[in-house]
């Protein structure tokens, strides 16, 4: 037994036992710094423990749901996952969930490490938990304040790709183009995911797109088909380079609105129709990224099958709770492509819907708001009947809805998060859905309300 | 070139007409698109990364940045943002060395500097006809100063401005104006969105003044980023700055 491992480990448990107690959170990243500055080799020597290694998931949107999905899929394949179930994605968050997942000496209790990862962080995480499987679900523009820009952030990923062993595995979005680019000069082998069915593409690219460009030469790609923001079938007129071939694929999608899609799912070995419960065209990208994931791993159509029909909502991403007679819609929306496909979604609903709207500034959201200005809000601004604008940044979501031709008379700021949500409450009906559409700490924070008022489990109670 | 939700300032710009009964129309010009100079009343360049600055660059060294210095120059009301900003002043030197050369439209040059300057921002501007606080965020790498030929937009209260060293912030040229500000810059700063709106208007159609609007939202909106940036600086004791975690990047 390595004592300093051990006393990293009993550190990290006390101060997660401490933090929650204290109701300061989850406590999922400050006791991986308390544990690192104890062991700074601890993330290594314990991912170095689990029988079956380990699996990252990176990307800008989608990490939280395909590790979640995947999870299950393992699980049904009677593995037991330790995973950052919580969305805590930098070094110090893994560091915390492998010491909540494993006994005093630092030995996991489970058999698969399973790791979302900030898409910054790859590097150091490829370096540290020499990964099997990575997966990557795409890349968008999120927080250029913190990451810089889209080439460079893909230059990064490209060196941690390089760094992995022959025999890993890492799966790339087909449907990006700048997410299928990775990984050229990666010595482990490299597999595809993509949509394939041509009904649920849209007629135009739009203004939120990000990487329209070859990665090879700068010429403008082509798309004979796009699905949202830059995801579709694209070609560089210059250099011929083009989509690669997917082997994991959805052939067909049909929308149900926020009661999810129907989608048929087809991989080298075999096909399945699927119910998929999360609304939106990026979570059937989510789905195949975990069931590819899956089948790499070795799983077979049973373990996918079971896993979704028995996938539990990650925290926030298409909750619903019900409070007070009526029912919380609860959906992360934190960056342009994310928000337009939650738009997506609510057209679905119908009009008259009552909407709370919650943007922060802090640092895990980006302190730079800018972005709301991408946001196709002018398709969201005829469906509420009332819209709650609250949050750090309140008073710019409730301008962005105005400029979006959202009568101002339909408007309500309310910079404090839990009289908004009492506004909001009172103004559904009862049996109505209020929808709220947060950024990343607006979730932690209405999450933690409601568990306070008993309406929402605690974050960290395992469902 | 688009970032930061530069299509902030078109809509607002757009819709500020729209509630006057004032008819717009928005064309996108593109690489490679011709600029007629006496077609356009206002014109908007905003921000962008590193690559396509560099082709912008290029398509404004040909026959286009001569045209729009020949639309400024005829009175036409002008607003450029960050990326935008720099390529319009002399040239821009980045800090890997590339040098970008600009169409001198103002007497200003760029530097890349080795931190980013990243935050809110508050401006105190002395525009004729929209004096008082600007408000925005900074994410710039670039260093600019100001020659003789052209007028600083505003002095910085709080935040970086042109170079974090003297105090200015943005530059006005005419009826042109540069600026490091986004956030989207003019829906929160309603005042400017309308000082642009009317010096378009004043060059061709002879507006003198604009209808006022209910402004409310816009105003609270404005008050509670001033109230951001003044919390920022009281409660982070004087280091408030956000450092990039790579060096290079948008400028």
């Amino acid at each position: 037994m390595k004592l300093r491992l051990a006393a990293a480990v009993a550190a990290g448990k006390a101060t997660t036992w401490i933090s929650r107690r204290l109701g300061m959170g989850a406590g999922s990243n400050f006791p991986g710094r308390v544990m690192l500055r104890l062991d700074p080799h601890a993330p290594e020597e314990m991912a170095s423990r689990l029988p079956r290694g380990c699996v990252l998931v990176s990307g800008t949107n989608g990490k939280t749901t395909t590790s979640n999905l995947l999870a299950a899929m393992l699980r049904e394949g009677g593995m037991r996952p330790v995973h950052n179930r919580v969305g805590a994605n930098l070094i110090t968050g893994i560091t915390a969930a492998l010491a909540q997942a494993s006994d005093l000496a630092g030995n996991p209790r489970g058999d698969i490490g399973l790791f979302e990862v900030d898409e910054a962080t790859l590097p150091a995480a490829v370096a540290r938990l020499r990964p099997r499987l990575v997966i990557i679900t795409n890349l968008f523009r999120d927080q250029l304040d913190r990451y810089g820009e889209l080439e460079t952030l893909a230059r990064k990923m490209d060196g941690a790709l390089g760094a992995l062993a022959p025999d890993a595995a890492v799966l790339l979005n087909a449907d990006d183009p700048l997410v299928a680019s990775l990984g050229r000069e990666s010595r482990a082998s490299l597999h595809y995911y993509g949509i394939e069915c041509e009904e649920v593409t849209e007629t135009s690219l739009r203004h939120a797109a990000d990487s329209k460009h070859c990665r090879t030469c700068g010429t403008a790609l082509t798309f004979s088909a796009h699905y949202f923001a830059h995801m579709g079938k694209y070609r560089c007129p210059r250099c011929g380079s083009t989509r690669p071939q997917a082997s994991f694929t959805a052939l067909r999608v049909r929308p149900r609105g926020s009661a999810g899609s129907e989608v048929l799912l087809s991989t080298p070995q075999w096909e399945v129709d699927l119910h998929l419960g999360l609304p939106g065209l990026y979570n059937v990208h989510n789905l195949l990224a975990a069931a590819g994931g899956a089948c790499l791993l070795g799983l077979g159509r049973e373990e996918v099958e079971k896993g979704v029909a028995g996938y539990a909502t990650a925290f926030g991403r298409g909750e619903r709770i019900p409070v007070d007679g009526r029912e919380l819609f609860l959906v992360l929306s934190k960056n342009p492509t994310g928000f337009n496909e939650v738009i997506r979604t609510l057209k679905g609903e119908g009009t008259g819907l009552v909407v709370l709207a919650a943007l922060n500034d802090r640092i895990a959201d980006g302190r730079d708001v800018s972005w709301i200005w991408d946001v196709d809000f002018e398709e969201l601004a005829p469906l509420p009947r009332c819209l709650v604008a609250t949050g750090t940044r309140a008073h710019d979501m409730a301008l962005r809805m105005k400029y979006a031709g959202l009568d101002p008379s339909r408007l309500e700021v309310r910079g404090d998060l839990k009289e908004a949500l009492r506004t909001a409450l009172g103004r559904a009906r009862e049996g109505e859905t209020v929808y709220a559409l947060t950024t990343y700490t607006a979730t932690l924070d209405l999450r933690r309300l409601l568990s306070r008022m008993g309406a929402a489990p605690a974050l960290w109670e395992g469902r | 070139m688009n970032i930061y939700g530069d299509r902030g300032n078109v809509i607002a710009l757009v819709r500020r007409c729209a509630w006057r009964g004032i008819e717009v129309t928005v064309t996108a010009l593109s690489l490679g698109d011709p600029l007629d100079p006496e077609r356009y009343d206002l014109f908007f360049i905003g921000g962008g990364q590193d690559r396509e600055q560099m082709l912008v660059c290029e398509d404004l060294s040909a026959e286009k940045g001569a045209a729009l210095r020949q639309a400024v120059e005829g009175g036409a009301a002008l607003l450029s943002i960050c990326g935008g900003y720099q390529l319009l002043g002399k040239s821009f030197l980045t800090w890997t060395g590339e040098y970008l050369p600009g169409i001198s439209l103002f007497d200003a040059e760029t530097v890349g500097g080795d931190t980013r300057f990243i935050g809110n921002v508050a401006v105190h501007c002395e525009l004729s006809g929209a004096e008082g606080e600007l408000v925005g965020f900074e994410n710039h790498s670039g260093r600019t100063r100001l020659g003789p030929g052209c007028q600083p937009l505003g002095k910085v209260i709080r935040g970086h401005g042109n170079n974090g060293e003297d105090g200015t912030e943005g530059c006005v040229y005419r009826n042109a104006i540069g600026t490091y500000l986004h956030g989207s810059l003019l829906p929160k700063n309603p005042r400017l969105a309308d000082w642009l709106l009317l010096h378009a208007l004043r060059r061709r159609h002879g507006l003198e003044a604009l209808p006022p609007l209910d402004d409310a939202l816009e105003e609270a909106a404005h008050r509670a980023a001033l109230d951001l940036v003044r919390r920022e600086r009281s409660t982070a004791g004087g280091s408030w700055k956000i450092r990039s975690p790579w060096r290079k990047g948008k400028s």
